[in-house]
């Protein structure tokens, strides 16, 4: 592995990522759990097994963002998750456009300019529709699995229209559907549906300028990708890590240091 | 350096009182100051007021109407008003009109209720009909208080307002020549809202007197807009976060500064006043009119983006806005909205996304 130059650590309400970068910027290292409780033992945590890599982190900078940015008191610098994701995602792929990132929490679109910088942004944080949590509530309802979702989602061509946006109310929707012997899989492409047409609205707030690109813990989910390419007709770009785009820019800022 | 001393809002209203004045709780935006001091009456704003139990407001309110009218509602029910001898309620939306008629048939509180009609255009017919309706608030408040000033009382009246509002406006243009926070700033401009303006002025030559040549360095320079920046933490947070506001386009603050009118009649002159002041969609400005408002303030103050500050369920406020940015957009400018409820502090989520804007206009 090439000696890590910089670190970012991305402190999100669902999962917690940190990546190391060479000299070049090229992720060296990368590191992924589920967030918890008490983030100040898990950031501690995860600068443990930083070292175990790298040796002693002294000298080497570390750029904080996320939710929990405000934690890591070993942070050289805090930046806002916009602006890293915005940054690592310019990286990874070379150009500009519009990055949906659709975390566990919360979800975000992020105009960027040509030359990489945030043009604009929105975000949706105060309500779990349009997250990852809309999904993860009722796929544990319908005793199905994250992973197992999307797939089962795309393998009817039948979908419900579920029309409460409300995480909440749509749970109580999903039971009556079951109720009324709806299959689960028809309720699941609904589900997608709904939350899909969500982060479009957000999408048109900002303005959708091409390429279309997606990063967040969501975009490994494939109905999620298929459906947002029918409804926005644009062909979706993933960069390799979607999840880690926020800790990778959180490092490159470190690197400028 | 710090701002002068400010005297206590209930202070101010008992020393008033004491002096055998009336006190006016008022609701927002425009009013005529002038013509209510006439009668001896000073007007004391009620933005709100923010984080409270707004629960009794409940009762007769819709979920979706703002919490500027929810608490001004819940404030007045719980008593937070009885020291008050008039309300007046500006009919400024559609839910300022309604709690007005909720508070004339169904509430009935202990004070008279003034409602005022404002008139949505500036043209010589608004002029004309707002001056009517202003002979109309002096014939209930002569019926109130058993007070006629003459047109001579009431242009030393409206003479005294202009000379406080030209301070007011004086403050706004040399702000970033003040060695004031951004806080600290707004807590002097926002007395303007229950001090009567013989004390405002005092005040204000106070802070004047405090300008410096140089301009501060106050970090990057933005344009708040909104109807008020509530809680008042959101101005700390802007500096702590490296910037400054360089300009605002606020309902309570910089949509205020009232020009001097030009007829010699009183009614016609506060007329004027009142319809010739920026831009302000609850007076039906347009959009045009709006953009360019703020495109001006940013050429002038040199800000880098503007921060739509709204109150949730803000129908003027709301409806302008996806015009208002795509216009500024395509002048270059970025812009942010945030939405709050006035009950609220001010949340992680809207920290950030200030944050994040001064990282993306820097
Ligand atoms: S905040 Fe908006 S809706 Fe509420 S009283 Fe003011 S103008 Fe009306």
């Amino acid at each position: 592995m090439s000696k890590i130059q910089a670190l970012g650590l991305d402190v999100g309400s669902t999962t917690v990522k940190m990546v190391g970068l060479d000299a070049e910027g090229e992720m060296a290292w990368h590191f992924l759990e589920q967030a918890e409780p008490l983030l100040e033992n898990q950031i501690a945590r995860f600068l443990e097994r930083a070292r175990n890599v790298t040796g002693p982190l002294d000298g080497i900078p570390l750029v904080a963002t996320g939710y929990g940015r405000g934690l890591v008191n070993q942070a050289t610098r805090t930046v806002t998750e916009i602006t890293c994701h915005a940054r690592g995602i310019y990286r990874e792929l070379g150009h500009g456009g519009t990055l949906v990132d659709i975390g566990g929490q919360d979800s975000k679109v992020i105009g960027i300019s040509p030359q990489g910088k945030v043009i604009d942004f929105t975000m949706n944080d105060k309500c779990a529709a349009g997250t990852g949590r809309f999904l993860e509530n009722t796929a544990s309802r319908l005793k199905v699995s994250l992973d197992r979702m999307g797939p089962e989602a795309l393998s009817v061509s039948d979908e419900v229209s579920i029309s409460s946006t409300c995480t909440v109310f749509a749970e109580s929707e999903v039971i009556s559907l079951i109720a009324h012997g709806v299959s689960i899989a028809s309720i699941l492409r609904g589900l997608h549906r709904s939350l899909v047409k969500r982060m479009v609205s957000m999408i048109l707030t900002v303005g959708l300028t091409p390429p279309l690109m997606l990063s967040g813990g969501v975009a490994q989910n494939p109905a999620i990708r298929q459906m947002l390419e029918e409804e926005t007709g644009q062909k979706i770009i993933l960069p390799h890590y979607p999840q880690l785009m926020g800790a990778c820019g959180a490092a490159l800022f470190a690197l400028d240091a | 350096m710090t701002i002068p001393a400010i005297p206590r809002r209930i202070d101010v209203i008992r020393t008033f009182k004491e002096q055998g004045g009336y006190v006016a709780a008022v609701l927002p935006i425009h009013y005529p100051r002038s013509l209510l001091r006439a009668f001896n009456i000073l007007p004391v704003e009620v933005w709100g007021p923010p984080g409270i139990k707004a629960r009794d407001g409940a009762k007769h309110l819709q979920p979706y109407v703002c919490s500027i009218v929810h608490n001004a509602l819940s404030f007045l029910q719980s008593g937070g008003l009885d020291i008050t001898d008039i309300l007046i309620v500006p009919h400024t939306c559609d839910s300022l009109q309604g709690l007005g008629s909720i508070l004339l048939d169904f509430v009935s509180p202990k004070q008279p209720v003034i409602p005022i009609y404002l008139p949505r255009g500036k043209r010589e017919s608004d002029v004309d009909f707002f001056a009517n309706e202003l002979r109309s608030i002096y014939r209930q408040l002569e019926a109130i208080t058993g007070h006629s000033p003459t047109d001579a009382d009431l242009l030393q009246s409206i003479y005294r307002e202009e000379a406080a509002d030209k301070l007011l406006s004086e403050l706004h243009r040399c702000r970033r020549n003040l060695p004031f926070s951004n806080l600290a700033f707004y807590r002097l401009l926002r007395n303007r809202e229950h001090l009567p303006a013989e004390t405002f002025m005092e005040l204000a030559q106070k802070a004047l007197a405090q300008k410096v040549d140089t301009t501060q360095d106050g970090g990057i320079p933005i344009l708040l807009s909104g109807i008020v920046p509530e809680p008042m933490s959101l101005l700390g947070a802007i500096s702590q976060m490296g910037g400054v506001v360089a300009a605002d386009d606020l309902a309570c603050c910089g949509r205020r500064l009232y020009p001097p009118g030009q007829s010699d009649d009183p009614f016609r002159r506060i007329a004027e006043r009142i319809l010739y002041a920026p831009p302000d969609p609850t007076r039906g400005n347009s959009i045009k009119e709006r953009l360019e408002h703020l495109l001006q303030l940013v050429e002038t103050s040199g800000a880098k983006g503007v921060i739509f500050y709204e109150v949730k369920f803000c129908e003027p406020e709301l409806f302008d806005l996806p015009q208002l940015r795509q216009g500024l957009q395509e002048a270059g400018l970025p812009s942010l909205t945030i939405e709050m409820d006035l009950n609220d502090p001010l949340s992680h989520q809207a920290l950030t996304r200030l944050e994040a804007f001064l990282e993306m206009i820097q």
